[in-house]
């Protein structure tokens, strides 16, 4: 067991505490605090990885901008206190959880076939891998499409979000009730 | 050239179908253009044909349009024949048949069924073209049916009317099934010559006669009355003549045309066609012959006394019909070809004329309301003033009926009586001798009767206020009748002795076909019994006209009993109905009542089936069909139904949270499928 | 990667669809919001520019961006599907929006916003480029579905959309990165090298799964379909005819394109969970489809059975030779459905009203009466629906089940059959409502929806009777492809 596996080991703990924390915590603003500790913890990876640049990218984008948003608009809409919510369906919860031990027990499946400490390959040994220089030739020379496609992709959601938002000055928004849906 | 003779079929079918299509959008005028120029088109096309013949060195030429059956070894293509025979039946078919459309033009006016009445009549030309132009006998026996069919449309025409509304309706029925009793021959000759030959093309068939000779002699005798039988039927003989005179009932153009110039004469040409075959056969030529001149003498006796002006001519075409069958059966085909186109001119021409007289009469009666008979020529009387043209067009065919020189019955007639002369007396036939007096006879008949219906037509005072009234016909029916009557008087040119124009062009078809030498004193003999019998039927009615509408025959008072029993016929209707229908119906009776019902249907079917079966039932019904079978299907409609509402419906809750669990379950079904398939 | 391998030239046509969808998004602005219809009139040019534009070289064979996107005759041909579809939606989007209430110029670009993500996804050669084209066909469709947004119902059909969307994006994503940590690739072709040399991994084979589940999702195959009759009700009618063919053939584009080459000699690991789609989606959607009163609901279930026949053609792909047999019998079925279903989507949009009602079988009663052309069409478009001759449903049903049995799968076309069997019973009861029980409800149709109705039905009729052109064009168009 190396240093190296150790950290990794705990910080995989905090990492899948902190998201079961988001999942289970009945307030949201506390979710949204484990949020930031699942993104901090993510961004260590990142670091351990050898990615120096996602990692931060990591911590400014997520875990400052948009989690910073997330609370502005969790306490503007005052909605920090989830209410319970009811079940309808018995087996639901049975099922769910039987469902995610199945997927538990995919997982360990293929990491134990896998092997944990076999990275593919050592492509941390690269001096720029990771670097800003080295992601930029990349998305601007092999990645060239999807990067222009995601510019597309998020004007088209910004579009989206103004027309699912907008007022409409002609006549305002009424807000239906959501109705139970059986066919 | 010759490739484009199916255009022949096309033209005619064409327009039927356009005018079955698009007639209820157009008035009288363009169905009559399209019905006549689609006719008019055919009759351009045959004489292409003759002229691309002729270029061809008179080569028969076959066209093939399509493959129709091909079952081992039977080949039955749609193939057509262009040879000098089949394009005298073209061009006689399509050009009297223009002939007779233009003229049905104003005699069909204003009729309700005036469209349907050419649809018909361009599917008789369609139908009677493939008759003649068919390459073989399967072919030829579509357009034989397909005529037939034409033959009882159009006799029932106006099915609504006739004795008790339903006569005219009986006499095409009664044409129908007459018909049928001769397509059985035909049909099992067909079936023998398949048989023997293995396959129905003329060429192979006549060649197998033909190369076997003598050793075949017996089969070509059975097959040779058999086709006599579909002759028989078709062309009006003894013993089937008698729904010819029935079928008058149809409009007279169609009398005119299909029982007078065209469809009546197929039976004819079979026998033309198939001369090879009776060659071979000497007894079968000698039935055609004397069945020809007998059924020539007793249509000619009956005609004498007949009122009907149809009728008179109905009976003068059987008589005209004998001279032609007992002529191809003594061996004259040329002359009985050639007879066939001269009667198919005059007796069109009669037919048209005498549907003139009716149309006139008629319309004299509509004018002074008086609705007697418009046929029966004791109605009539001194027309001669008030129809001038149908008077001298009716003169004219009278006498090229009666063979009077120089006119074109004269030539035809004269040439069979040759013919039969020939056979006779210089061959010592005893059958020729009879056909020849059989013939003679009935052209003296024929002589008589037409003096007989001239004078009580045309000549004397009219005996009725219609015929007082009756008007002439507009050009559109008189111009064919014209023509008519132009061909009448030169038709005789076709064959004149000496140059047998005729016999020469039907030489390229068989070798069989030959004219005969002028006999003149056949011909001065026959002639001189002719104008003996017009100058004693003039003395007869011309002397001493009829008095009035319901006065007896002049005849009748001389003959009397004799007299009465020519007027109905020789009973053969009678005769007919007393015996082969009598016999007919005890059998069906016999085998419907007997048999059928009281038999198979009450002690079979009832008692021993029936209530067998029953009981059956009741076991299947009760335990077992409903006890068992029912309530499983019923069960499985029920578990699909019941699996659709009540598991798939409530698994549609409505909720995400319930719907992400199931893309979950989705992603567990997916991996496991994956991984259990891998062998974990 | 140079100038020289970017191949500007053969993505000129995508590129310009996207070019006119922001132009669009610009312009709209200077129109008045009571002529919003000239917005749809323009991406209707936009939309059959590109139409003739790819149509006029379908045979092409070449790649771009190094390799990121192919252009060949599979991908054309498909470009043509979603082309098609968002022309016939943008002229059934004319009258309707109007009709409802509900228009606003936004429509429009996004709509070529969805169909440019489609070509994207058909063009896909890498699985970097499927999950953006994914998200780019699906992130549009979100914001239509919700375009009603004043009624409630598409509201919530957004939202349920979106979020079981982003759902099954998740496990796409996650199994798109085991495919990277197995193979170090996310180009087809290396990953195909890849599978080649090391075989399947517990780790390659954890990552297809995950990856087949977001594409499934987008298909909606059994047993991710719970979204599809609740978003396909309550989202606006031409957004439902557009999605129920665009984002189903898109999805099918990546998953034929994925597995059958990148995958192909892993057939016998995946060829299973294709046919479990198959069987589950046939079976299930159509049963479903029975005990349904809502149109709407009903073509629903019944697009989810339509999923399950197309997995039935992608499942002899795994086998060598059959690849081409397979891509082309998709191809057949998905322009079919997509004629089909679009035609019938019309149809309902005709009988629908701006209040809800309409949207039940019920309310076709009488239809023959009252329209009979619409109550003609739409009696076609069920038979071609069921699978009965003389109409192209039947034509591509016939060559689906072919290629299954080409491949020895005899069972399976017997679950098929017996499953288009289940579904003529609610499919003919359409017919039977609309041609044997009176009713009086009104139709709305616009010359548009007219046009749309009779270009359909006429198509679904002519390749009915005369598949053998098509057929042909794309057999030749993706044969060697795969």
């Amino acid at each position: 067991m190396t240093a190296e596996l150790i950290i990794f080991v705990l910080l995989a703990v905090i990492a899948v505490a902190a998201a079961l924390g988001m999942l289970l915590s009945s307030n949201a603003i506390y979710s949204a605090l484990f949020l930031v500790v699942n993104f901090g913890v993510v961004a260590t990876f990142y670091l351990l990885l050898g990615a120096p640049f996602i990692a931060m990218v990591q911590v400014t984008v997520y875990a400052g901008a948009i989690m910073v948003l997330f609370l502005f608009v969790i306490m503007l809409l005052g909605a920090e206190r989830l209410r319970h919510p009811n079940q309808v369906l018995s087996w639901q919860q049975p099922l769910a959880v039987v469902l995610v031990m199945a997927l538990l027990g995919f997982a360990g499946y293929v990491v134990s076939m896998q092997g944990l400490a076999s990275p593919p390959v050592d492509v941390a040994n690269t001096v720029s891998y990771g670097s800003p220089a080295a992601i930029g030739e990349l998305l601007f020379r092999e990645y060239l499409f999807p990067f222009e496609a995601t510019s597309l992709l998020l004007l088209s959601a910004m579009v989206g979000v103004v027309v699912l938002t907008a007022v409409d000055a002609r006549r305002g928004v009424s807000r239906g009730v959501s109705r139970d849906r059986r066919s | 050239m010759l490739e484009i003779l199916p255009l022949i079929l096309v033209f005619p079918l064409a327009g039927m179908l356009l005018n079955a299509v698009f007639s209820r959008w157009m008035d009288e005028t363009w169905i009559a253009i399209f019905a006549c120029g689609a006719s008019g088109t055919a009759f351009v096309i045959a004489i292409l044909q003759a002229i691309a013949l002729s270029g061809n060195h008179f080569h028969v030429e076959t066209v093939l349009i399509a493959d129709w059956i091909t079952i081992g070894n039977l080949h039955l293509p749609w193939q057509m024949r262009v040879d000098t025979l089949s394009l005298t039946m073209m061009m006689l078919v399509t050009g009297v048949g223009t002939l007779i459309h233009i003229y049905a033009v104003g005699y069909m006016r204003g009729d309700p069924r005036f469209a349907r009445f050419f649809i018909y009549l361009n599917l008789f030309i369609t139908m009677m073209l493939v008759l003649v132009a068919a390459d073989n006998y399967l072919m030829l026996f579509v357009g034989w049916e397909g005529v037939g069919l034409c033959s009882y449309l159009l006799i029932g025409f106006w099915y609504d009317k006739g004795d008790n509304g339903v006569g005219n309706a009986r006499a095409g029925r009664k044409a129908f099934v007459v018909n049928r009793v001769g397509d059985m021959g035909f049909l099992i000759a067909m079936f023998l010559m398949f048989g023997a030959v293995g396959s129905l093309n003329f060429d192979d068939v006549l060649y197998f006669f033909e190369h076997n000779g003598v050793e075949v002699a017996g089969l070509a005798t059975v097959v040779t009355l058999l086709l006599l039988v579909g002759a028989v039927g078709k062309s009006a003989q003894i013993p089937l003549f008698v729904w010819l005179p029935d079928a008058m009932a149809g409009p007279t153009p169609v009398s005119a045309l299909i029982h007078a110039a065209t469809m009546v004469t197929a039976g004819i040409y079979i026998i033309a066609r198939s001369a090879p075959i009776f060659a071979l056969a000497p007894v079968s030529q000698t039935t055609v012959a004397l069945v020809g001149a007998s059924t020539a003498f007793m249509a000619g006796t009956i005609a004498v006394t007949q009122w009907d002006i149809k009728r008179v001519l109905a009976y003068s075409t059987i008589s005209q019909l004998g001279f032609m069958v007992a002529a191809v059966g003594l061996g004259g085909y040329v002359a009985g070809m050639f007879h066939l186109i001269t009667h198919a001119f005059f007796k069109a021409l009669l037919f048209l004329a005498a549907g003139s007289v009716i149309h006139g009469v008629e319309h004299g009666g509509h004018h002074t309301h008086d609705h007697c008979d418009a046929q029966d020529m004791r109605n009539m009387g001194g027309l001669r003033h008030r129809m001038r043209i149908t008077f001298w067009v009716y003169l004219v065919g009278a006498v090229s009926l009666a063979g009077v020189f120089p006119f074109s019955g004269f030539w035809s007639k004269d040439e069979i009586l040759a013919d039969a002369w020939n056979v006779g007396v210089v061959q010592g036939h005893w059958h020729g001798v009879a056909v020849y007096v059989l013939l003679v006879l009935a052209a003296i008949l024929t002589a008589f009767y037409m003096t007989r219906q001239i004078v009580m037509v045309f000549f004397g005072e009219p005996r009725s206020s219609a015929a007082e009234q009756a008007i002439e016909n507009p050009p559109v029916m008189t111009t064919p009748l014209i023509v008519l009557a132009v061909l009448s008087v030169v038709g005789g040119a076709l064959n004149l002795p000496g140059w047998h124009t005729l016999g020469h062009w039907l030489e390229h078809t068989h070798h069989f076909f030959h004219g005969l030498d002028f006999n003149l004193g056949v011909a001065l003999g026959s002639t001189v019994f002719a104008l003996l019998s017009i100058w004693i039927g003039t003395l007869v009615y011309y002397r001493r006209p009829l008095e009035n509408a319901t006065a007896p025959d002049q005849l009748e008072g001389v003959l009397g009993p004799v007299f009465r029993f020519l007027y109905c016929k020789w009973h053969v209707d009678e005769l007919y109905s007393k015996t082969i229908m009598a016999l007919y119906e005890w059998k069906a009776r016999f085998l419907a009542f007997q048999v059928d019902w009281y038999f198979w249907h009450d002690f079979v079917h009832e008692q021993l089936i029936a209530s067998a079966f029953r009981g059956v039932t009741v076991v299947l019904s009760g335990p077992v069909d409903k006890g068992v079978i029912n309530p499983f299907f019923d069960g499985m409609a029920q578990l699909v139904r019941t699996f659709a509402t009540r598991v798939l419906r409530p698994l549609q809750t409505g909720y995400v949270r319930n719907y992400a669990l199931g893309v979950m379950l989705g992603v567990i079904i997916v991996l496991g499928m994956i991984f259990v398939n891998e062998g974990m | 990667m140079t100038i020289s391998n970017l191949n500007l030239v053969g993505t000129l046509p995508l590129l310009f669809l996207s070019a006119w969808a922001c132009g669009l998004l610009l312009v709209d602005l200077w129109i008045p919001g009571d002529r919003k219809h000239m917005t749809g009139w323009m991406a209707l040019s936009g939309f059959a520019i590109t139409f003739f534009w790819v149509s006029s070289n379908l045979g092409q064979r070449e790649e771009a961006f190094g390799g990121m996107l192919a252009i060949d005759g599979f991908s054309n041909l498909l470009h043509l599907v979603f082309l098609g579809s968002g022309i016939l939606a943008t002229l059934l989007a004319l009258n309707y929006l109007k009709q409802h209430d509900i228009e606003r110029g936004e429509f429009y670009p996004l709509m070529l916003f969805s169909v440019v993500g489609m070509m994207i996804m058909s063009m896909a050669k890498d699985l970097i480029v499927v999950f953006l084209a994914l998200e780019m066909l699906s992130i549009p469709l979100y914001v239509l579905v919700g375009f009603a947004r004043t009624r409630a119902d598409s509201e919530e059909s957004a939202l349920k959309y979106f979020l079981l969307g982003a759902f099954s994006s998740a496990f796409q994503v996650y199994g798109i990165a085991l495919i990277y940590g197995a193979t170090q690739a996310t180009g087809f072709a290396a990953i195909g090298d890849a599978v080649a040399i090391s075989g399947a991994s517990p780790l390659l084979l954890a990552g297809i799964g995950l990856m087949l589940v977001g594409l499934a999702f987008k298909v909606s195959a059994v047993p991710l379909h719970m979204w599809t009759p609740d978003v396909y009700q309550g989202a606006p009618s031409v957004v439902t005819g557009f999605m129920s063919v665009g984002a189903k053939a898109a999805g099918f584009a990546a998953i034929v394109r994925i597995f059958f080459s990148a995958f192909h000699s892993l057939a016998a690991d995946w060829a299973p969970v294709i046919v479990l789609f198959a069987v589950l989606s046939t079976v299930i959607g159509n049963v479903a489809a029975i005990s349904q009163t809502s149109i709407k609901r009903m073509l629903a279930f019944s697009s989810i059975a339509h999923a399950g026949y197309v997995f039935v053609a992608i499942v002899p792909g795994g086998y060598g030779a059959l690849s081409d047999f397979a891509a082309s019998a998709v191809i057949f079925y998905l322009a079919a459905y997509g004629l089909t279903n679009i035609g019938a989507w019309s149809v309902v949009i005709a009988v629908d009203h701006a209040d809800g009602m309409g949207s039940d079988i019920s309310n076709y009663a009488g239809l023959a009466r009252r329209s009979p052309g619409l109550a003609a069409a739409m009696t076609l478009f069920m038979l071609s629906l069921t699978g009965l001759p003389p109409t192209m449903g039947f034509v591509a049903k016939f060559y689906v089940f072919r290629a299954a049995l080409a491949a020895g799968y005899t069972w399976l076309v017997v679950v098929g059959v017996v499953t288009v069997l289940i579904s003529a019973y609610y499919y003919l009861r359409v017919i039977v409502v609309m041609w044997m029980n009176s009713g009086d409800g009104q139709v709305v149709t616009p010359r548009a929806l007219n046009f749309t109705v009779g270009v359909t039905a006429a198509a679904t009729l002519v390749l009915g009777l005369l598949p053998g052109p098509l057929m042909a064009i794309v057999e030749s168009s993706v044969r060697g492809l795969f």
